[in-house]
């Protein structure tokens, strides 16, 4: 599916979940490789995500299908695969009498480390998820921006080769939304993959440089953003210099075999998908010709919104 | 340093250092997981309202060894009495106080309950483990604690008693060497037995009072309901009085220090009465057992 060099963090092939005797379909024929780095995996809540994080952690059998995570099988070797692997609930996980230095320490010996260098590796990575100063306070005073940043920091402890985080901003206030994405974008630069499941396609577009979208449990679309988002064919002109500017341009530009679409009293749409790079020239001869002021001109893209409205509902 | 390094709760760049040095398995996973439970358990790195139960609990176990172990002390150079003072013997010792039962009550909703109502179990399981070494790991641990619990006083009599003895504590030791190995072996069948059922009874709710109370009502009702039987029975014996569950361990225990059952147990007047108690015990550890690795078969995200 992906271009990528590097061999596929996960690897799903015909991957397949059914509950209640085949009434229910949680997955289904799910096919995707996801490569190294950040990925997103988006889709509505119930879509399936999180049912594809307990299949990639080995916690459920699929009922059709192979999935094999960081190289490893994990119908054959879940444990193998867990340990290699950090998780990030959506929902509140953390024992709230205890401090985020034990808490992160604790699942760093759960993960096999020895007891001295789980300590040391929770404190570095309390360090870098900015709970220096708060990890010896009880969890329950934290605030959900330092819970989120403590349930990141107990992912990261172990040193996974790729990390799960479920809705990793969920809760969190414009400012502690930006900490925490800022913080998830910087994580392939350690080294450490990242699959990030969201329905917020914004955090996606931000952080990630490819994405899964799944919609009730099937694969909707996969690939690179920027490769998603490619442009429309449509650029938006901003001109001035007179009251009538739009309809003056849009003649001189229907005389250059431009169509286009008035916006506003200051803004049109040109379509310029049959022209390409020259429509550029066009329109700025065609403002020049007419006398106007040209104040802004701008390629339109499509978003990831757009795209996965567009996939998931054709 | 991050763009909203000027701001309160900001985020800091202090790097990224890739772990590099060695990194267990399920084996480590799962010791790591009993001696967090054990720490626990014992209130250790948390506050002091979480040390006093168990600490006091382990104090009021002991109290009967520093009595006996004293008054024998006392006792030594009286002319009048030429027997060492003993008014608790090695094998009734064990068990025969509820403080062990109050401890599982207290301590094994502690270690399971929380993980469940707090969630954490999602976290536990995405670690390199597996149900049957989460349910290992935690019946460990209980049984660590109890069996410590349970025999730290016997140790305190024990020595106590070698060192007051009036015929030296060489002789003491050679006189009462079966104790040696009958105390260490029925404590453990004891902490055994305790800790699978209080683990498994716990793992059956969020709440740790209801925990605890369930595993009290267990032990209560099953013994008033064999007491019945056995009344009914004219105290003769009764097969049913293996329904005994507060007793069942300590007429296994039974055979390990005398061969037999005492009088006192409720199978003692039934044929194969140990045999029945044997089969008894096995069969409640691992139903308790089976329970808890079904519990813990899969877990929710």
């Amino acid at each position: 599916m992906f271009a990528a060099p590097a061999p596929p963090v996960m690897r799903a092939a015909g991957l397949g979940l059914t509950y209640a005797g085949g009434h229910i379909t949680a997955l289904s024929d799910f096919t995707v490789d996801i490569p190294a780095g950040s990925v997103g995996l988006v889709g509505a809540n119930g879509a399936g995500k999180t049912t594809l994080f307990r299949l990639m952690l080995g916690l459920l059998r699929p009922t059709a299908g192979h999935i094999q995570v960081a190289g490893r099988d994990v119908a054959t070797d879940p444990v193998g695969v867990r340990s290699r692997l950090g998780y990030m609930p959506e929902h509140d996980c953390l024992p709230l009498d205890q401090s985020a230095s034990d808490v992160v320490s604790t699942f760093g010996e759960l993960a096999g480390l020895p007891t001295r260098a789980a300590r040391q590796r929770a404190s570095d990575v309390l360090d870098l998820v900015g709970l220096d100063e708060a990890r010896f306070r009880p969890i329950g005073g934290f605030s959900t921006g330092m819970r989120q940043r403590t349930k990141l920091a107990q992912a990261l402890v172990a040193d996974p080769a790729l990390v799960l985080l479920d809705e990793p901003t969920a809760g969190l206030d414009p400012m502690g939304r930006e900490e925490m994405l800022e913080l998830v974008g910087r994580l392939a630069g350690f080294g450490i993959s990242v699959i990030l499941a969201t329905h917020l396609l914004d955090d996606v577009q931000r952080v990630c440089e490819h994405v899964v979208m799944i919609d009730r449990g099937r694969l909707v679309r996969a690939g690179p953003i920027e490769a998603l988002l490619q442009t429309i064919g449509v650029m938006r002109v901003e001109v001035g210099g007179r009251d009538d500017a739009v309809a003056v341009l849009a003649q001189a530009l229907a005389a250059k075999g431009l169509a286009s679409t008035a916006v506003d009293a200051h803004h049109l749409d040109v379509d310029t998908s049959r022209h390409g790079d020259e429509a550029f020239d066009s329109v700025r001869d065609a403002v020049a010709d007419a006398g106007l002021r040209l104040y802004a001109l701008s390629t339109q893209h499509r978003s990831l919104d757009d795209v996965f409205i567009q996939e998931a509902y054709r | 340093m991050s763009a909203q390094s000027g701001l309160a709760g900001a985020v800091y760049d202090r790097g990224y250092r890739p772990y590099v040095g060695p990194r267990g398995g399920r084996q480590e996973a799962t010791i790591a997981l009993w001696r967090l439970s054990v720490r626990r358990a014992l209130g250790l790195r948390r506050s002091w309202r979480q040390k006093v139960l168990p600490w006091s609990l382990l104090a009021i176990a002991t109290v009967p060894a520093v009595v006996n172990v004293g008054v024998a002390f006392a006792l030594k150079d009286n002319p009048l009495d030429f027997r060492d003072f003993e008014f608790i013997t090695y094998r009734e010792y064990v068990g025969v106080s509820t403080t062990l039962l109050l401890f599982v009550a207290l301590v094994a909703p502690d270690v399971m309950c929380p993980d469940r109502a707090q969630r954490v179990l999602p976290l536990i399981f995405s670690r390199p483990l597996t149900g049957p070494d989460y349910v290992l790991a935690k019946v460990a641990a209980i049984t660590t604690i109890v069996f410590g619990f349970g025999f730290l006083p016997q140790v305190v009599l024990y020595v106590g008693q070698m060192f007051v003895s009036r015929d030296g504590a060489l002789n003491y030791l050679t006189d009462h060497a079966g104790p040696l190995w009958q105390v260490p072996v029925s404590v453990l069948i004891l902490a055994v037995y305790y800790a699978a059922i209080g683990v498994a009874l716990s793992s059956l709710t969020d709440r740790r009072i209801v925990g605890g109370v369930a595993i009290l009502g267990l032990f209560l009702i099953t013994s008033t309901v064999a007491s019945i039987f056995e009344a009914a029975a004219d105290f003769h014996g009764t097969p049913l009085a293996v329904l005994n569950l507060l007793s069942l361990p300590l007429a296994v225990r039974d055979l390990v220090f005398l061969g037999r059952l005492s009088h006192d147990q409720g199978l003692s007047g039934v044929d194969g009465g140990g045999a029945v108690a044997v089969a008894g015990y096995l069969l409640v550890v691992l139903g308790a057992i089976a329970l808890l690795l079904r519990r813990y078969r899969e877990v929710d995200l």
